[in-house]
């Protein structure tokens, strides 16, 4: 982290003396959640941001909802854009805690509309995918999630995110009839006693590294994985393999807190993490979606398949603001669930 | 001792109290309170926290995870202590440096540790494979089972610690006396040895007790999501809902029950130290 920190502010001032615009001395600072995702973002937006702008871009992290709040309660903010998940970004703005996003400055019709608000961006997008282990389920993989509740023709530890949080019940709901249009609001009663039928298969994630690990060792036979997680596993030879089919699409936003000193460069800041080719550029790095459509055309082409962008026809995309609405007392219910 | 003296003795901890009430009552206070206090002020949130069946369970969870670990604290440390007690006096300076040496390093490198020695994968269910004794893999962690054997590893260097200076104060020449009166090795253990080491092992038993229903990072990493303790559930509440109310609630429900346990065992001592 400390080394981040350092190595990002040392090269980012070296190309602030280079630079010579009005903002040569500004300085924001970006809070993500650390590891491979956090240096991507900062070799494909943040790097690219200094030598345009010349203005600094501290590195910070991992992401903590609780010290958005804090910072913003007490008006001593000094985090200028924090990359959030889509329900908490929601949440966030309607508890007061978000600047409203400038969009003059920032160029609303860029994004894929599923993936801007007035107070938050789209950072990146994701998909949860349907993951199996080839030697544990040899005559075959799952298809769908009614595959995933068949613990007959399937057998095995089912893996699910131990967070929550969008997803697991949207899949039981799918997996129980439920048409993708009739999927909100969710019937949360009907999605649990889907859950019930399979209790005991189940396996709580709480790391996309744990998730791997059960995955390829077989310690699981499937599971809800995100996609850029399997492909890594199935790049590095795991008996692995998944379907995009009912891929579970949900985002990450950039958020700029209330109070931000740096309001102006923050705004500037998203304008260019959001702009093709630094989400093109992140997504090559990253196995990440893009949030504006513009950008797939820099995509590498042989990361095309990989990504959720490419399976729309497949995909479900989830309701943030139904988690932001609901996510509270659903939490309720899923510590009930499995410390039961 | 007469006012003035009091009065001297006191001056020097003035800063390190100081200290204490700003930076660690202060705000604990604050949090505290935003259980009484958020979103509206009353006592929702305790109306809510005890209505729900999930907090039930993870209370249950962190009572049972805390017992567990001090039984077994105990159970182990106490022949370690024993151990450093009566053995000559540059071996039992190595074991002493084992023990410590265990409580210095840090806790998320030992936790981590844990993770790669009892993982499915890991160094000793891989051992057991291969040696013919077991053909699937013992479910060791993500379960109460990782979080009592991590936990337990932290903990016994707070029980060998106390207990170990209440062996070292106890005059051998009672034990004598008690074997001169006759007394059988059993009864010279359960009747004069263990009776004089009550405040030794009250201090460790219940110093370990109170930390493990606390505890984070350890059961955060080692156990399943069926194992969900009080600490975990107040960081959910705090940092992924933004329920401070709730959160401050969970934490008052925990310090009241923490004081309720520590508070006669710090009177019971007294009287043991009053009485010998």
């Amino acid at each position: 982290m400390n080394r981040i920190t350092i190595t990002g502010a040392a090269s980012a001032a070296v190309l602030a003396l280079a630079a010579s615009t009005v903002h040569a001395d500004e300085t924001i600072t970006f809070v993500s959640w650390g590891g491979t995702t956090q240096n991507a973002q900062q070799e494909a937006w943040a790097e690219s941001f200094t030598e345009k702008t010349g203005i600094r871009v501290l590195q910070e992290g991992p992401t903590d909802y609780g010290r958005i709040r804090a910072q913003v309660e007490s008006g001593n903010v000094d985090w200028d854009v924090v990359d959030v998940e889509g329900e908490f970004a929601m949440r966030a703005a309607r508890a007061g805690l978000l600047e409203e996003l400038d969009f003059d400055v920032i160029d609303r019709s860029k994004f894929d509309e599923r993936f801007v608000t007035d107070h938050a961006a789209g950072s990146f997008f994701f998909s949860f995918v349907l993951g199996y282990n080839e030697n544990s389920l040899p005559n075959g993989g799952p298809e769908n999630w009614e595959d995933f509740f068949n613990v007959e023709d399937y057998p095995g530890q089912r893996g699910v995110y131990r967070w929550p949080s969008a997803g697991v019940l949207e899949l039981a709901l799918l997996a129980d009839g439920v048409a993708e249009e009739d999927l909100y609001p969710l019937d949360v009663d009907r999605a649990f006693a889907k859950l019930e039928e399979i209790e005991d298969h189940l396996f709580y994630w709480g790391s996309g590294s744990e998730s791997q690990q059960a995955l390829a060792s077989g310690e699981i036979s499937m599971c809800m994985c995100w996609n850029g997680r399997v492909f890594t596993l199935i790049q590095e030879g795991a008996p692995v393999d998944y379907t995009w089919n009912e891929n579970l699409a949900y985002a990450d936003f950039l958020v700029v807190p209330k109070g931000s000193p740096n309001r102006e460069a923050a705004m500037e800041f998203i304008a260019h993490a959001t702009d093709a080719e630094q989400q093109a550029k992140f997504t090559n790095l990253s196995a990440f979606a893009p949030v504006t459509p513009a950008a797939e055309q820099y995509v590498d082409a042989e990361m095309r398949p990989h990504l959720p962008t490419d399976h729309p026809d497949e995909q479900v995309s989830m309701s943030i603001d139904f988690w932001a609405e609901h996510g509270p007392e659903i939490a309720e219910r899923w510590n009930d669930f499995i410390t039961n | 001792m007469n006012p003035d003296r009091n009065w001297k003795t006191l001056l020097p901890a003035v800063p390190g109290l100081a200290f204490l009430g700003l930076i660690m009552v202060l705000p604990v206070a604050g949090i505290l309170l935003l259980g009484f206090t958020e979103p509206q002020p009353g006592l929702h949130n305790y109306e809510r926290l005890l209505q729900s069946s999930s907090f039930m369970n993870i209370m249950r969870n962190t009572f049972v995870v805390a017992f567990l670990v001090t039984t077994f604290s105990i159970l182990l440390g106490f022949p370690i202590a024993w151990f450093i007690t009566v053995a000559s006096s540059r071996l039992a300076r190595i074991v002493l440096a084992v023990v410590l040496l265990s409580m210095w390093t840090s806790l998320l490198a030992r936790t981590y540790a844990w993770l790669v020695l009892l993982q499915n994968s890991g160094v000793i269910n891989q051992t057991l494979i291969e040696w013919g004794l077991i053909s699937h893999p013992l479910p060791l962690v993500n379960n109460l089972t990782g979080v009592v054997i991590g936990m337990t590893y932290i903990m016994i260097p707070f029980v060998v610690l106390p207990l170990q200076t209440s062996m070292a104060a106890i005059d051998k020449t009672v034990l004598s006396a008690a074997s001169v009166c006759g007394a059988n090795r059993l009864s010279i253990f359960g009747r004069v040895f263990l009776p004089l080491l009550i405040p030794g092992l009250t201090a460790g038993g219940v110093m370990v007790f109170v930390m493990s229903l606390g505890y984070f990072v350890t059961p955060a990493l080692l156990g399943g999501a069926r194992n969900m303790m009080l600490a975990e559930y107040i960081v959910q509440q705090v940092q992924n809902y933004l329920n401070w109310g709730i959160g401050g609630a969970a934490a008052v429900i925990l310090l009241v029950i923490t004081l309720a346990i520590y508070i006669p065992v710090l009177g019971f001592q007294r009287q043991a130290t009053t009485n010998t």
